[in-house]
């Protein structure tokens, strides 16, 4: 039997059920939104194996660039690779359904106690980890483009202006993302 | 109160809002608050401030939660089930056809380019997400120590994020930082 068909038998094998559970801890372990990214990669790369860091951060930079809010994103990506149709409806699910409930009982809780002291400190803990959970998984994930400087150059590029020159996200995507494919077309071109 | 048009207004409005929320929901949020504090005055500018902060301190899809409590001032419960519709419907509907599309043409050429353009400047991204949450979120010194940390041992070993997670919030509570 080939990889190829070795490999696509195992995708076959998700369950649903599967897809379901995995998806429901990205949404519920992913304080604080943007580190949802972080448990995505950690349940799917790390744990589950489904797909590689490539494949992840394909997936990734596919939902970044289509409106969203991209961690749904994610898991339909996920979902539909996995199972299709179907995998997309198990893994949007397990997102969706019972984090909303929890979740809009939890805030609707927290809209009235939103002043105590020790709930901020807790809340400012967590949030400062989370973002340098969050900046190591992008780190991570640029790894595999660490050898070509024209990659690493608008890495740079994309997070200077963001922080320090305070560009919006839309401006930043549809200057910069233009310019690195054409690098990268013209790398390729002359590797030729 | 609000009249009968008020949740079919504001779904309507969130419907078209989630469709061109490029870069994530986050970019359009400054309209949101403009249609339903300014236009319509469904709410205060101090309601919108908590429901943002506790969306953003909640486990969970916290976009579409924070579009639930709008729509929950808006119209209890059913407004609630209608705004998540609303913010998750249309973008997930794209995903679906654009990952479709973009998995057809997988061993072409052109997207291996595409790939190799894309990839490094939405990680450049994901890092600057990554410091502007650490902007917010790192008040003193010993939270910054904390994001650096954090940051290290995600890199340097595969320990669970919980953790670490954990470990934040104990410190937090207890005041250390």
């Amino acid at each position: 039997m080939t990889g190829l068909a070795q490999r696509q038998e195992l995708e076959q094998a998700v369950p649903l059920a599967a897809l379901f559970t995995a998806f429901l801890a990205v949404s519920l372990y992913g304080v604080g939104g943007a580190s949802g990214i972080v448990w995505a990669r950690r349940i799917a790369v790390e744990k589950r194996r489904w797909i590689s860091d490539r494949e992840f951060a394909d997936i990734v930079s596919l939902c970044q660039f289509m409106p969203g809010p991209n961690i749904v994103g994610i898991a339909v990506c996920v979902g539909a690779k996995m199972r299709g149709t179907i995998g997309t409806i198990a893994a949007v699910s397990g997102f969706l359904v019972i984090p909303w409930i929890i979740g809009l009982a939890v805030g609707l809780f927290f809209l009235e106690y939103a002043h105590l002291t020790v709930l901020r400190n807790i809340l400012g803990g967590i949030a400062a980890t989370a973002a340098g959970l969050l900046i190591a998984t992008g780190l991570r994930l640029l790894l595999p483009h660490r050898r070509r400087p024209a990659a690493l150059l608008f890495a740079v590029l994309a997070f200077g202006l963001i922080t320090f020159a305070k560009l919006s996200l839309l401006a930043v995507l549809f200057g910069l993302v233009p310019l690195s494919i054409a690098v990268a077309g013209i790398e390729r071109a002359r590797a030729r | 109160m609000t009249g009968p048009s008020a949740p079919l207004a504001l779904t309507a409005h969130l419907a078209l809002v989630s469709s061109i929320s490029f870069g994530g929901f986050p970019t359009v949020l400054p309209d949101v608050h403009n249609f339903v504090v300014g236009t319509h005055g469904w709410m205060t500018d101090q309601d919108f401030a908590n429901i943002f902060a506790i969306a953003q301190s909640i486990p969970g899809p916290n976009m579409i939660l924070m579009m639930s409590f709008v729509g929950w001032k808006v119209w209890g419960f059913p407004g609630a089930v209608a705004s998540a519709f609303a913010t998750f419907g249309p973008p997930c509907t794209i995903y679906f056809a654009s990952y479709r599309l973009w998995n057809r043409f997988r061993d072409a050429p052109w997207q291996q380019i595409v790939r190799l353009g894309l990839v490094p400047v939405i990680m450049g991204l994901v890092v600057a997400s990554g410091t502007v949450m650490a902007r917010a979120a790192d008040t003193s010194w010993p939270a910054v120590a904390l994001t650096i940390g954090a940051a290290a041992i995600a890199l340097a070993t595969r320990l669970s994020p919980m953790w670490m997670l954990l470990a934040g919030a104990a410190l937090g509570g207890f005041g250390l930082l």
